[in-house]
């Protein structure tokens, strides 16, 4: 019974949003979260509840995947590293409320040592230590030489890298050439450009939320829940076919989803007007070229006469306003994608496979 | 951070140098645990084993080696050693002397050799430059260089005069050796003479002991240091062994690369004799003289192994990867505990489990009736003939295979329309023999709903049938006759050899017959006219048919059919077929027809236009095409697919092939997932995959059940698995030449006629046939019943193209005529075309490697008195008491000896009268020359060679020079 409605939460149409609320809540009380009494409890808790879940073979059979084991790591590391920042961060910001400096900035904090061997000396050790644990993890699981490959038999599921496992779930809700060139070209621009977007001058050298609560806001939504929480999409809940298995169901091969997506133009034209489709392309996807347009062109625009948008532009600047914004309409159109597909079987906003051009 | 720490230092300097320590040490270990891991390679172990049973294997060849020597001559000679010696030891101051001088010898030879070797290269060395300035000289002209020519040329002289003087010295020097060295020799002659003979009575034993110090591992010094870690790349005995193929090609689908196997690397012994008896991998392989054997056709070095067991013979890290398959569920478990064995990831040629290890012989062994050797093969061929898989199903290289089925075109003179609906419907109930399959009422349609449509389907097919049926008229009547005669007939002229019968069913299950029917119920089904006309003349009903006439006269027609009208089945007669439900009949096609492609109210409108019978009969040819009875039988208005119909079933020739995720198990879960676990089940019961499903009528599995034995599935398995789409380079694989392709045609007619059902025939020509119940064999069902005295049987075709002459056999064909009268199973006479005639004789000739034609000798020659020697010998062998056929009217024992000039081969009846066993075992011809002596030494002074050449000589002088006129002709 448990086992079967978690198996349903887990289902992205319900774990996605459930995950943005749990990251709001995270950051709305991270008073709360930041505290070691916390991370002991939500330890235990979770330690508990992984213990329960390892007596289900179809559980335990995907965690010990030797394929999976990075990500198992990287989950465990990943919600240390979001505690300690919290936790550093709630510590510096009640400091600075009461009118104190950050732990970071006290004397004793300050104080200069030498790059030999204090630093040199524990790098060493780290490269020791990763060596050893590289090769244990290269005897323990092993790597073989398998069978050469087949062109007519490829891997079910055919999954990328693990790093890349976001990306390939976004390939569920955009075209390829969005999903696989689009896209991950604005990530790297958009990490490129955050330097000079951001000009708050705060929280250099220490933890701090509460003095640049929106940078540190977006930057997490997209890197925990759009890049994160979809790698662990991708490596636990995506089976053969890369449809949706629960962490408790058995990857059965020919499980079949009912999906039947519709583009826009078909509701608009057919569903809503109830006439053919026009043959100008242009014509028939005007719907979603007007859709998109009003998100990308329009609302940066709407946005500046907001009082928030003012604040903004006063901070920044112009240029700067529209950059942002605009990396930031693009970031959210994944989730806001991710949405129209679950709740309206949408295809495509634009789909023009004349030109290979789907939106 | 707090400030316990000196000025400038984050950390105790003390307590990250017991960090640093601790972390190298921890490195240490891994790095070593790594070399380790990279040592202890799974399949070292069984090399190392594989040692130990070497050596116990050389201890007991040495026991048996001591054994063999002679103890009692070994002492005398011991004896003889020190007596001789001491004799020897008497003269050895002058021994001594001539070793001295023999030492002496050798010195100088040294010394002259040295010199010699000087000059040689001197005379080399100047040659070279004299004939360059030579020819400088030669081109210039110039004084200078005539000087330096000249100049060279005396030094060449010199050289060569010196050469030739020290090479008289050596041999001068070789002739003082000689000398000294016989004398030596004389004088220590006893000695030696002993010692080489000792040393040839010891010599096994010696090399053996060597052998067995090489088999030392563990305690062997050189052995550790050559396999120890780390230096073992050096030279290491423990290596990976392998065999590399460049006629054979592994398929890694983006290239064909040569075939590596290194499967010997554990199973060492697999080539070797001598290891029959020891347990995997060590085990000798089971069938050496035709498989891995050095000498055998297979052998490791030139066919490796996986390119008949399949698997990955290149991979060799341990148990699992080479991708062994388990014979059984047992063995598999067996297996997961022993060796972590589990089924392959990724595959596609697993290995074959041992029930199918034949199934390798396909891929190469093509365009042939039967392989000598592949016994579940072989047998696994025949049931895809008598099932008549190749109906359905295209395979490629059967399709010269006969009809399957009989004719249907003209059905309604044959059988009942009642017969027709209740035999379709379950043919076992009929005849529990039958090879027709059941197609209704089984797992997947013997619901209610499937029922009532399967019904109306039948009645169509049946009703069909008779529509199209043409007229034919029996052209004899029966006219009674007396059953017991009948059967006795049937039992004699050799029926049994095509079908059993009931009321001989102890004979049938002997013969095993399956070319033809079972005959059972016969009398429920046929009619007398149309039985009488078909046994005397099968061809007047169905032109194509393999049935041949017996030349019955019409009494014994008469008395077969009494028989077989009196088996009856009664229980199948009372059968009612339920009558046909025409509104089934009419949704039926409407909705699975009619509507395919269009709206049902237009199906319906189009059927609106039939009338009632067309309807019926369009059904029953919709079912006939949708259920494939036109692939097996004859039916008007529908092709086979042998001559360009459609398939109703899938191409089976490169199913071996087909990757396992393509077959449909279903919801089967308790089939293993692999592909001769399908095809096992699947041909155990073909429905078995529609369960628990939701289909439609029309979508239903259509393969029928024949309800056939596990035995029977796995054989035909083991042939179905062979047929893989493995490239197999033309170099690689058995081509044959142009005698053997000449004998599988010829075989493939032999086969087409079930000569074999009668002919026991041997598929390797060699002079000696003593392997009577060996691999070379093939065919002779029949002479199972002849067990007492294989002489009444028909006769075996051992050699037969050496045998018989072409032109008597192409004759004999078309003109059956009496040979052996005293047999009381008939020769049929079959319906041959020219063409079939000339494949089966030109087979067994190439076959046999003899030619066409030999010439027929006009007048005998006979030498002085070979004629009168001839005569003589022939009485007193008394060759006319057996054959007495032309010389008296006793009943003859033996072939007519008149037929024999135009019939036999002189070369053959020679070596048939050296030893007529060997060529037939069990032969009442008696061996009068066994063993080169002949038993009368009055004749030609008993020289066997002449007695023969005369006898030969005195067949062609009493031989008819006309063939006798065939007993259908008459």
């Amino acid at each position: 019974m448990i086992k079967e409605f978690l198996n349903k939460l887990a289902d992205p149409i319900i774990s996605f949003p459930l995950v943005t609320i749990l990251f709001v809540l995270m950051y709305k009380y991270y008073h709360f979260v930041g505290t070691k009494k916390f991370l002991v409890w939500f330890s235990v808790i979770s330690l508990a509840v992984f213990g329960w879940a390892c007596t289900d073979p179809n559980f335990l059979a995907i965690i010990l995947w030797p394929d999976n084991i990075p990500i198992s790591i990287l989950v465990v590391m990943l919600v240390y590293f979001q505690w300690l920042s919290l936790y550093k961060a709630s510590v510096n910001d009640q400091r600075i409320e009461a009118g104190d400096v950050p732990i970071e900035a006290t004397p004793e904090e300050r104080e200069k040592v030498w790059c030999w061997p204090n630093l040199v000396y524990t790098e060493l050790f780290a490269i020791i230590g990763c060596t050893v644990f590289l090769v244990v993890w290269a005897i323990v699981f092993k790597a073989p030489l398998e069978e050469p490959a087949n062109p007519t038999w490829a891997p079910n599921p055919a999954k990328a890298p693990w790093y890349f496992l976001g990306l390939q779930e976004m390939l569920v809700y955009f075209d390829p050439w969005m999903a696989g060139v689009v896209l991950p070209v604005l990530i790297i621009v958009g990490l490129m450009a955050m330097p000079y977007i951001d000009t708050n001058p705060k929280g250099n050298g220490y933890y701090t939320f509460a003095e640049r609560k929106m940078a540190i806001f977006l930057w997490s939504y997209g890197w925990l829940v759009l890049w994160i929480f979809l790698i662990i999409v991708g490596t636990f809940l995506r089976g053969p076919n890369w449809t949706f298995y629960g962490p408790f169901e058995y990857w059965d091969f020919h499980k079949v989803v009912a999906e039947n997506n519709v583009n826009l133009s078909e509701f608009f034209w057919i569903k809503w007007f109830n006439m053919a489709l026009p043959s100008n392309i242009f014509i028939r996807e005007f719907p979603g070229i007007l859709v998109a347009g009003v998100y990308q062109f329009v609302l940066p625009y709407a946005f500046m006469f907001t009082n928030k948008g003012k604040q903004l532009i006063r901070g920044i600047g112009y240029i700067r306003y529209f950059i942002l914004i605009f990396l930031a309409l693009g970031m959210l159109s994944l989730p806001i994608k991710m949405v129209l597909r679950w709740l309206f079987s949408l295809k495509y906003l634009i789909a023009m496979p004349e030109f290979e051009l789907n939106l | 951070m707090t400030k316990k720490h000196e000025p400038g230092m984050a950390y105790d300097m003390k307590k990250l140098n017991k960090v640093f320590a601790f972390l190298s040490f921890l490195l240490l270990v891994t790095v070593g645990w790594m070399f380790l891991e990279d040592y202890m390679r799974p399949w070292k172990r069984w090399q190392i084993k594989a040692q130990d049973i070497k050596k116990e294997k050389i201890k007991k060849d040495i026991l048996e080696a001591e054994k063999k020597i002679d103890k009692k001559k070994l002492a005398q000679l011991e004896k003889d050693l020190v007596l001789n010696q001491k004799a020897v030891d008497l003269n050895q101051e002058e021994i001594d002397k001539v070793n001295e001088e023999i030492a002496d010898i050798n010195k100088r030879f040294k010394v002259q050799t040295m010199i010699n070797g000087d000059f040689n290269a001197n005379v080399s060395a100047t040659t070279f430059n004299y004939e360059i300035a030579q020819s400088h000289y030669l081109e210039s002209g110039k004084l200078k260089d005539k000087l330096k020519a000249e100049k060279l040329l005396k030094k060449l002289k010199t050289y060569k005069a010196g050469f030739a003087d020290s090479k008289d010295k050596l041999k001068a020097i070789a002739a003082e050796k000689k000398i000294a060295d016989t004398k030596l020799l004389r004088l220590a002659e006893s000695v030696t003479k002993v010692k080489s003979e000792m040393g040839k009575m010891l010599m096994k034993k010696k090399l053996l002991l060597m052998a067995e110090k090489k088999t030392d591992t563990l305690t062997n010094p050189v052995w550790l240091l050559r396999n120890a870690p780390i230096i073992d790349w050096l030279d290491p005995t423990i290596k990976i062994q392998q065999v590399h193929l460049p006629n054979l090609k592994d398929d890694l689908y983006f290239q064909k690369v040569p075939k590596v196997d290194r499967c010997h690397t554990c199973h060492t012994f697999i080539d070797k004799p001598g290891y029959e008896d020891q347990p995997q991998p060590f085990t000798t392989h089971p069938r050496l003289h035709l498989f891995a054997g050095s000498d055998s056709p297979h052998s490791l070095k030139k066919m490796g192994c996986t390119s008949c067991h399949q698997g990955q013979g290149h991979r060799v890290h341990d148990f699992q990867s080479v991708s062994h398959t388990p014979n059984s569920p047992e063995q598999a478990k067996e297996w997961a505990k022993k060796y972590n064995w589990h089924p392959p990831h990724k595959v596609p040629q697993p290995m074959f489990p041992k029930r199918h290890f034949e199934a390798g012989c396909v891929k190469c062994h093509k365009g042939v009736e039967a392989i000598p050797g592949s016994i579940t093969l072989n047998k696994g061929w025949r049931k895809i003939e008598q099932y008549g898989c190749y109906g359905c199903h295209k395979i490629k290289g059967w399709e010269h295979k006969r009809s399957p089925g009989p004719s249907l075109t003209k059905i309604a003179s044959k059988v009942s329309k009642e017969f027709i609906k209740n035999w379709v419907w379950a043919p076992k109930s009929f005849n529990e023999h039958a090879n027709m399959p059941q197609f209704f009422n089984l797992d997947n349609n013997k619901q209610p709903k499937h029922m009532v449509k399967n019904i109306a389907e039948v009645n169509a097919m049946a009703e069909y049938l008779y529509d199209k049926s043409k007229e034919y008229r029996p052209y004899k009547k029966y006219t009674g006759g007396d059953p017991e005669k009948g059967k006795k007939l049937i039992y004699e002229v050799g029926c049994l050899s095509c079908h059993g019968v009931d009321g001989l069913e102890k004979a049938s299950k002997k013969v095993k017959a399956y070319a033809g029917p079972w005959l059972q119920g016969s009398g429920s089904k046929l009619n007398g006219d149309w039985l009488v006309t078909w046994l005397k003349k099968p061809k007047h009903y169905q032109k194509d048919t393999i049935m041949p006439s017996f030349r019955l006269t019409d009494r014994e027609a008469n008395d077969m059919t009494a028989y077989i009208l009196s088996l009856k089945n009664k229980k199948f007669e009372e059968l009612k077929f339920e009558k046909l439900d025409k509104k089934v009949r009419d949704d039926l096609l409407v909705k699975d027809y009619f509507s395919a492609f269009d709206t049902e109210e237009k199906a319906r409108a189009r059927l609106a236009k039939m009338s009632d019978h067309e309807r019926t009969v369009e059904l029953g040819r919709r079912s006939i095409n949708k259920y494939g009875c036109y692939a097996c039988h004859n039916i008007e208005g529908f092709k086979r697919p042998a001559l360009g119909g459609a398939y109703p079933g899938p191409e089976l020739t490169n199913v071996g092939s087909k990757a396992v995720h393509q077959f449909g198990f279903g919801h089967e879960y308790d089939v293993e997932h692999t592909r001769e676990a399908w095809i096992e089940a699947h041909l155990l019961n073909p429905r078995r995959w529609d369960r628990g499903t939701d289909k439609a009528f029309k979508d239903l599995l259509m393969m029928p059940n024949f309800h056939m034995t596990k035995e029977e599935s796995v054989s035909m398995t083991t042939a179905l698995l062979g047929q893989v789409s493995d490239y197999v380079p033309p170099q690689g694989r058995k081509n044959l030449s142009p005698e053997e392709s000449k004998w599988a045609e010829g075989m493939k007619v032999v086969n087409h006629f079930n000569c074999i059902g009668c002919h026991k025939i041997n598929h390797k020509m060699t002079d000696e046939y003593n392997d009577e119940n060996g691999e070379n064999f093939w065919g002779g069902d029949i002479l199972s019943l002849y067990e007492d005295d294989i002489n009444e049987g028909p006769p075996r075709l051992y050699g037969e193209g050496w045998r018989v002459r072409a032109n008597w056999f192409h004759y004999f064909l078309n003109n059956v005529h009496t040979l052996r009268p005293w047999l009381k199973v008939r020769m049929p006479s079959y319906h041959y075309t020219n063409d079939q005639i000339n494949k089966i004789v030109t087979g067994f000739q190439y076959k046999a490697n003899r030619q066409t034609f030999v010439k027929r000798v006009g007048k005998v020659e006979w030498l002085p008195g070979e004629e009168e020697g001839a005569k003589k010998l022939w009485n007193a062998l008394e060759c006319v008491s057996c054959h007495s056929g032309g010389f008296n009217s006793e009943e003859a024992q033996a072939p007519n000896l008149h037929y024999s000039k135009l019939r036999l081969r002189p070369t053959w009846i020679k070596r048939w009268f050296e030893n007529p066993q060997t060529i037939m075992p069990g032969t009442r011809m008696p061996s009068f020359w066994e063993g080169g002596e002949s038993l009368e030494d009055t004749i030609f002074g008993g020289d066997p060679e002449k007695q023969m050449n005369a006898l030969v000589k005195y067949l062609q002088s009493i031989g008819y020079d006309k063939f006798p006129k065939g007993l259908d002709k008459e």
